[in-house]
């Protein structure tokens, strides 16, 4: 007993760091949450009652943004575990320079968003970057990428994808390391083929690898933030606005502490309900 | 198919490579006679005000001081939370789960309270406050597997010598941890060094700033104002050091990655 | 074994409880100065959990671990001066043998002229020295347990243990380095508990045994006691080889036999049937089968059976058991 309080004492330095960082932030949220504190009272909180938390239920920007978030993280996500499952695949073979490759495919992954999410910005731009100057050269006009909601949106899946595919391909990278080869041998020792591989022993395998995956990237990209800040900005005409972003001005821009203070909350609460829920679904399918 | 890949993920950043060697005219008109390599958007970004080494050196001092700190509070806590049994074990772990998973962009508003009244903002080594508060769930958990993976006799057989808890860690643990520290490390350095949504909002002086900021001001004006041949150059200087950390680190990192994945 | 009351080790009450799981129930058992005691018993039945709760590696949830009359209940295991010596050796991966058997010496002060004393005496008497340099993953398993051996001996400790030492070395290693064990453990001042779950170990190696089973002490004595006068079945069935046979004689009394005492004789009390033998050079086994059960019975390799074979045997080598608990049923058996 006395070596069990021992090692709570050494927990005690970072668990008092996580809970400034982690715990207070969403306790001041719900306390702010109840707070009018805008430019409009001097920024000093004055309790408004649940005026903030109405003012959500009826901001449609809010709902959009939600909508938009929420069609954002599905997307990239779905494409990322697509994508990453193949370059896993295709990493986990033995190759020549296989380390090099890994840290090539990597790079993406390491570099700074806003450095890449720049890096697009001259990609995609108009009339000057290289996309347009390929299309000029096959006979086209160069196209405002940016300033039509429907590209802007695939250029901001597409740059997500980039940056984070890596990620997910090391994640199941790793899964797939874990699987023993004499498993694969003694299924086509039975006359399996590769696909056959794949559907029945590999996928089945990976399914925790996956579902860590699913799990970590959705919460990370329902939480999107400097990737759509730097390359559009939200926009065009708020088009690809993210719930992040939506806090972000309100509480930088239009100096509403009380209300982005909400958004917070309440984006955090549907990100528990949702990965919570789904969480539940899942395991309980797994019992059954 | 290799190469496929490799196109993918390295495309865009050749490209930026070519566009920071090209003489502005060269930008807008792709057929511009004459030599178009020039090295003078590097001197540019170099000569500036503050020099762009600057930010890189902030970013580095940020980084490190964040991975040390870190470090020194997820060793213990990790081997804290390894030794405990129960609903504690329990709870602890699956708040660090929740709390390595939570996007971290949603805490800014209430840690920029904190750093004004405290005075924090605008100071580097602050900074690596909340990032190492960012950084401790991934480094318990991950560090936690690692201490899972030690035989428990090898404790047990340096208690029976008489070494105290500092010179278990000291002579046995550590040592053996080893390659997890490093890649847990690199993780953390690679975190914070990326590290936007807080450094926007903590840091205003512009010679503070971190480089994932100092490159979004760059490229902060409108679409047609960026002067991209001096921010491509940015973004190489910028690259080439987490390049070079990936390149020398992409083992740990991977094993890193693993640990973290089996105990998830 | 007679010493002065209280010198070396006794365990009194000794339980160990995880989770409501009885691990360890009300333990006795006392240890003389010199004397090596063996822990016998299957897997799980509470020998290692006894060895941890006497190093103080685990807390013991009631009773007490005394040495020479000291209870050592409060001490850390560092400070109880306990050498053990584990199943799998626990050599620190990323030092030298030299290292290993350094740190501990090292941490409790021991100046550099007597280390090197001590770590040079130990290195010469377990044929080491050639080894210093050398990393455990680069030694054989039974260089791996000398350096293990020479760690503990180096303690100097005033109780040693041994939690399997043998048991990952391949069989005819293990045959080789019983005496050389015994040479250097046993004898000395300090009492030795040695943990196996294998019989002809704990007969080569201990003055007495402890069989263990489901967490509680079914007897204690020399192993001549164990075998020839078994506290209840359990025991008797653990020990010798081949097990030994129990025939249902009658409701609630059930008779064991060793094979070994059973022998071929035309007037015999007992018919069988020949089902299949077993040479094995020096003897034979048979496998019969009886009215009363199957039956194994040990013979002369170079005998004839008859093709009804009738066994006998010494009413003095019958053990009677209760046929539910498996206690020992004192007193004569039926008359044949």
């Amino acid at each position: 007993m006395k070596a069990r309080a021992a090692s709570l004492l050494l927990m005690a330095p970072a668990l008092l760091l996580l809970a400034a960082v982690f715990v207070y932030p969403l306790l001041r949220y719900g306390w702010l949450s109840f707070q009018a504190s805008s430019v409009l009272t001097g920024l000093e909180p004055v309790p408004n009652g649940g005026a903030n938390w109405g003012r959500l239920l009826d901001d449609a920007r809010f709902w959009t943004d939600a909508f938009q978030t929420l069609r954002f993280a599905v997307c990239s996500v779905a494409l990322e575990l697509a994508g990453g499952l193949g370059l896993a695949l295709l990493l986990h073979r033995p190759l020549r320079g296989r380390g090099t490759l890994r840290a090539l495919t990597l790079l993406p992954w390491a570099l700074p968003t806003t450095v890449m999410a720049l890096g697009w910005r001259w990609i995609l731009n108009d009339p000057h970057g290289p996309l347009n100057a390929a299309i000029r050269s096959l006979g086209g006009s160069s196209y405002g990428f940016l300033s039509t909601p429907a590209t802007t949106w695939f250029f901001v899946v597409l740059a997500d994808v980039w940056k984070t595919l890596p990620f997910v391909a090391l994640l199941l990278l790793a899964g797939l390391q874990t699987i023993p080869e004499d498993l694969e041998e003694a299924l086509r020792l039975e006359g399996a083929g590769r696909l056959q591989i794949l559907r029945r022993l590999t996928l089945p395998l990976l399914v925790p690898y996956l579902t860590l995956a699913l799990l970590f990237r959705l919460a990370q990209a329902l939480g999107v933030f400097d990737l759509i800040q730097v390359l559009s900005g939200g926009g065009p005409a708020g088009s690809t606005e993210s719930l992040a972003l939506y806090a972000y001005l309100n509480a930088m821009r239009f100096l509403d502490f009380g209300y982005a203070a909400t958004v917070m909350l309440a984006t955090f609460l549907l990100l528990l309900v949702l990965l919570g829920g789904g969480w539940l679904l899942w395991r309980r399918e797994r019992a059954a | 198919m290799r190469l496929l890949v490799l196109l993918w993920s390295l495309g865009p950043l050749l490209w930026q490579l070519r566009t920071s060697l090209l003489r502005p005219e060269a930008l807008v008109a792709p057929l511009l006679e004459g030599n178009p390599w020039t090295l003078a958007n590097y001197q540019l970004v170099l000569s500036g005000d503050p020099p762009f080494w600057r930010y890189l050196g902030n970013s580095t001092l940020v980084a490190l001081a964040t991975t040390l700190l870190t470090l020194l509070l997820a060793v213990p806590c990790a081997y804290g939370l390894q030794q405990q049994r129960g609903l504690l074990r329990w709870g602890v772990g699956l708040g660090l789960v929740g709390a390595a998973m939570f996007p971290t962009v949603l805490l800014f508003l209430a840690l920029l309270e904190i750093a004004r009244r405290f005075g924090l903002a605008n100071d580097l080594l602050a900074l690596s406050l909340p990032y190492a508060g960012l950084s401790l769930p991934l480094a318990v958990l991950l560090l936690r597997a690692a201490f899972a993976d030690l035989p428990v006799e090898l404790e047990d057989a340096a208690r029976l010598e008489g070494l105290d808890l500092g010179q278990r860690l000291r002579h046995v643990l550590l040592p053996l941890l080893g390659p997890a520290l490093a890649s847990t490390g690199i993780l953390v350095f690679l975190a914070s060094w990326n590290e936007y949504a807080i450094a926007l909002t903590w840091i205003s002086r512009n010679d503070l700033l971190t480089l994932p900021i100092a490159i979004a001001r760059i490229g902060g004006g409108s679409v047609f104002t960026i002067p991209y041949g001096a921010f491509a150059a940015a973004t190489v200087l910028g690259s080439l050091p987490l390049l070079l950390l990936v390149l020398v680190a992409q083992r740990p990192i991977v094993s890193g990655l693993t640990r973290g994945a089996v105990k998830g | 074994m007679n010493t002065a009351i209280g010198a070396g080790l006794e365990l009194r009450q000794l339980c160990r409880e995880v989770g409501g799981r009885r691990l360890l129930d009300r333990l006795d058992l006392a240890v003389a100065p010199g004397e090596c005691l063996a822990l016998l018993g299957p897997s799980g039945c509470g020998k290692s959990t006894t060895l941890r709760l006497v190093a103080g590696l685990d807390p013991a949830s009631a009773g007490q671990v005394l040495l020479d009359g000291q209870d050592l209940g409060a001490l850390s295991p560092g400070e109880r001066q306990v050498a053990m010596v584990f199943q799998s050796y626990a050599l620190y991966p990323h030092l030298s043998v030299e290292g290993n058997l350094e740190l501990g010496l090292k941490v409790r002060g021991v100046a550099g002229a007597e280390r090197q004393r001590r770590l040079g005496a130990v290195l010469e008497m377990l044929q080491l020295e050639e080894l210093r340099q050398r990393r455990p993953a680069q030694l054989s398993g039974g260089q791996r347990q000398r350096v293990a051996l020479a760690r503990a001996l180096l303690r100097q400790p005033r109780i040693m243990l041994l939690d399997e030492p043998m048991s990952n070395l391949d069989a005819q290693l293990r045959e080789e380095l019983r005496p050389e064990l015994r040479r250097l453990l046993c004898g000395r001042e300090q009492p030795v508990i040695y943990v196996t779950h294998d019989q002809q170990e704990a007969v080569g190696m201990a003055d007495r045994i402890a069989l263990l089973d489901a967490g509680r002490l079914q007897q204690v004595g020399s192993p001549r006691e164990l075998y020839a006068d078994p506290a209840n079945r359990f025991v008797a069935c653990f020990l010798g080889r081949p097990a030994i046979n129990l025939l249902a004689i009658a409701p609630g009394r059930q008779l064991g036999l060793r094979p070994e005492h059973l022998h071929l004789a035309e007037d015999g009390p007992l018919a069988a049937r020949l089902l299949r033998r077993e040479w094995w050079g020096h003897q034979q086994l048979l496998w019969l089968d009886s009215r009363w059960g199957p039956l194994r019975v040990l013979c002369d390799p170079e005998v004839t059976l008859p093709t009804e074979p009738r066994l006998g045997w010494q009413r003095q080598h019958e053990l009677w058991f209760d046929p539910l608990s498996g206690a020992r049923l004192h007193g004569q058996g039926p008359v044949w």
